[in-house]
């Protein structure tokens, strides 16, 4: 009878067990548009691979849009409906939402294994990932320099072709005036340096920054620094150039307009390129326009790209269950062997892990490979310095009073005062 | 008997009573829910420096704070501004079109209603994207109308210029502010007692003596909810703002409630935008006041 007793205990704790173990949990995921990402069908092929693994964990996936995704999750913070899983950059994973207390540390994810494995690619990867505390709020998936573009066919007919290299895709500060200069009086509107706000303001940061090898902020991201005479004197030169009409500058614009803007063959240059918009806005170059990606100009012929680190966070929402779930989808999306790749090429940008290799090589995106020439050049990611909201804001409004006919050094004075303040 | 009777009055009005508010209840609880409650968390949040990291009691200071904030004056002097041009222009223009209008046939009088009525129906993203390409630098509309008509020599960027920025969104709310005000006249001016206006008319009464002195004081109240409709929905401007200028080019077009969204879902400052919704509130509050003050008068 106890025999009896316990092989029936022992089968309902064996069957306890297993159904807790295939207890379903159904987890949320935010996607901000990185690259294929913003696309359903992308990411239903992703989520079915998963769900061939893991058919227990339920995905629901909402798209956001940089205009107003960061309302949707502020909102959503105050209200306590935060997704489980959020995929975007560090600027927000660890120096916004990771800094204010409501995402979950992942160093479950950073294995010695990946630390080492992504370290090989960029040890910059890996340190924006990370809270100046050593937290790690973000696990990254894909990366990209930020470049810009040129139509290739307008700087043939003005005759400016011979102002940058082809092969390395770069040029000096002196070549790209020049440049400019020589489509203006071909009669095309060279470049619009856009500042109207929302997104897109690593393009002009780099534009702004390289000119002289200004530095952003110092290295321990601490404070920002473009009052320093590099940074003035690449704001006054850009002032000069808007001036004498070798460039122009609107308020009125947006990243996506001036996109748009090239894109359509009204401008020769866009200044918020990369291999996602590349590919987001094939299908919409008109006849003659022929883009040619570039690295931004610079006095020594260096330049210093702005990076893109794309990756996933988890916010804590005092669930376990879907804690645990989410570790798993990262952990699937980004490190799996045969689904990683498939994942960072859905964003149509660059593995953060070295061991993935050329991904492109025999595909349909093989022409991804001309942005690989850039990767080189990724600088510094300050991004994920403090009160990075506030200077965005201050950046734009710095670059709005300065085509205005502010004076440089007046303006970055008070843009600086401000960023610097809201620094915590 | 009588006390029988009193008796059964009042219990009919209390029955009554009763069933009044059982069926204003539905109304009243999401009038509670969604107005009354979270003005009076707006107020309580008002006091607290409530933040994403952060809520702790600091009295006044985000009053205080706000006076001393350039960027809340300059809000605050633009919304004024949108306010003051505005709700008079809208009026007068609506009740000029809807006294030409009213006496039409009514198929030509529904005609201008629906044409007047269509922008405040259209979505306003929908009636941004229309005015942003209007106002393009590069190939708008009205710099393509304005060079061939020679009043300008170059493109300008209206919404690009802080010159302009300002008067070009005002003009886009007033094509959206207009529709309703013409539909009220429209009715309220067809309303009005014939029998008095052909009395006047009769007694040698001039068309302005007979719109003044007859049709004026018959429309005064359609006038008075005109206005304060127009001078909350002009003090809350803010869709058009952040679609299309996001406060740019530094700030000149920047209202209160577009700095209230920008501190609180931009800066995740909820006290601070707390405090300016409170304030954005007792203003819109002593306008409504004086306008009823006003027309009261008027009407005596």
């Amino acid at each position: 009878m106890k025999k009896m007793l316990a092989v029936l205990l022992s089968v309902f704790m064996v069957l306890s067990l297993t159904a807790i173990a295939e207890e379903a949990v159904e987890i949320t995921l935010w996607t901000f548009p990185v690259g294929g990402w913003s696309k359903s069908e992308v990411v239903d092929e992703i989520l079915a691979n998963f769900n061939e693994v893991h058919p227990n964990i339920k995905v629901t996936v909402q798209y956001l849009d940089y205009q107003s995704g960061d309302d949707q999750v502020t909102a959503a913070i105050e209200a306590g409906t935060t997704p489980d899983i959020i995929m975007e950059g560090p600027e927000r994973l660890v120096t916004n939402w990771g800094a204010a207390g409501k995402m979950l540390d992942l160093a479950e994810l950073w294995t010695e294994e990946a630390q080492a494995d992504i370290n090989a690619k960029s040890p910059a990867i890996v340190s924006a990932c990370k809270s100046p505390d050593g937290v790690f709020y973000e696990y990254p998936l894909c990366m990209t320099t930020h470049t810009m573009t040129i139509n290739k066919q307008y700087f043939e007919q003005a005759d400016a072709l011979k102002y940058l290299d082809e092969e390395t895709r770069t040029w000096t500060t002196d070549d790209f005036v020049s440049a400019c200069r020589a489509l203006r009086d071909a009669g095309f509107i060279p470049g619009i340096v856009y500042c109207g706000g929302h997104g897109g303001d690593q393009g002009t940061r780099a534009l702004a920054m390289n000119l002289y090898s200004a530095k952003f902020t110092n290295p321990e991201h601490t404070a920002y620094t473009m009052d320093s005479e590099e940074g003035i004197k690449g704001l006054t030169l850009l002032q000069d150039m808007v001036k004498e009409g070798a460039l122009q500058a609107d308020p009125a614009i947006v990243a996506g307009d001036e996109i748009a803007l090239f894109c359509n063959g009204t401008a020769a240059m866009s200044f918020c390129w990369n291999a996602g918009a590349a590919e987001t806005n094939k299908a919409s170059l008109a006849d003659n326009v022929t883009s040619f990606p570039m690295a931004f100009p610079s006095d020594d012929g260096v330049p210093e790209l702005c990076g893109g680190i794309w990756g996933f966070g988890i916010f804590d929402n005092k669930d376990e269950a879907k804690a645990k779930a989410a570790v798993e989808f990262i952990r699937f999306v980004c490190d799996d062997v045969e689904q990683g790749p498939k994942s960072v090429y859905a964003t149509s940008f660059f593995p953060v892990r070295e061991s993935f290799g050329d991904i492109y090589a025999g595909t349909d995106k093989e022409d991804r490979a001309e942005f690989a020439i850039f990767l080189p050049f990724l600088g510094d990611y300050y991004n994920v310095t403090s009160g990075w909201t506030v200077q965005r804001a201050e950046w734009w409004n710095l670059l709005q009073r300065i085509f205005a006919g502010g004076d440089v050094a007046a303006e970055v004075a008070v843009y600086i005062e401000n960023s610097n303040a809201s620094i915590k | 008997m009588q006390i029988s009777s009193k008796h059964s009055m009042r219990m009919a009005r209390r029955r009554e009573n009763i069933s009044g508010y059982l069926f204003m209840a539905p109304s009243l609880l999401f009038f509670i829910g969604f107005v009354i409650f979270p003005m009076g968390m707006c107020l309580v949040t008002s006091f607290f420096n409530y933040t994403m990291m952060d809520f702790s009691f600091i009295g006044l200071k985000n009053y205080s704070e706000m006076f001393a904030d350039s960027v809340f004056i300059k809000s605050l002097v633009n919304t004024i501004v949108i306010v003051v041009v505005s709700v008079p222009i809208t009026c007068v223009f609506s009740l000029w079109v809807a006294s030409l209008i009213y006496k039409m046939k009514d198929v030509y009088t529904s005609f201008f209603r629906c044409v007047f009525y269509l922008p405040v129906v259209t979505g306003s993203v929908a009636v941004t994207v229309v005015w942003k390409w209007i106002f393009n630098n590069y190939y708008g509309l009205l710099n393509y109308v304005a060079k061939n008509l020679g009043l300008i020599s170059t493109n300008v960027n209206w919404i690009g210029n802080s010159n302009t920025a300002l008067g070009c969104i005002i003009m886009i709310l007033l094509t959206t502010s207009v529709g309703q005000p013409i539909v009220l006249y429209t009715s309220a001016l067809s309303n009005v007692d014939k029998s008095l206006i052909e009395a006047a008319q009769v007694d040698g009464a001039t068309n302005l003596q007979t719109f003044w002195y007859i049709k004026w004081p018959q429309i005064m109240y359609t006038t008075l909810y005109i206005l304060i409709i127009t001078t909350i929905n002009s003090f809350q401007c803010f869709a058009l703002i952040q679609l299309l200028t996001s406060g740019g080019p530094n700030y000149s077009t920047s209202t209160i409630m577009y700095y209230i969204y920008y501190n609180a879902f931009k800066l995740s400052r909820y006290g601070y935008g707390s405090a300016m919704g409170i304030f954005l509130a007792a203003i819109i509050a002593i306008f409504s006041a004086l306008q009823f003050k006003v027309a009261k008068t008027d009407n005596g």
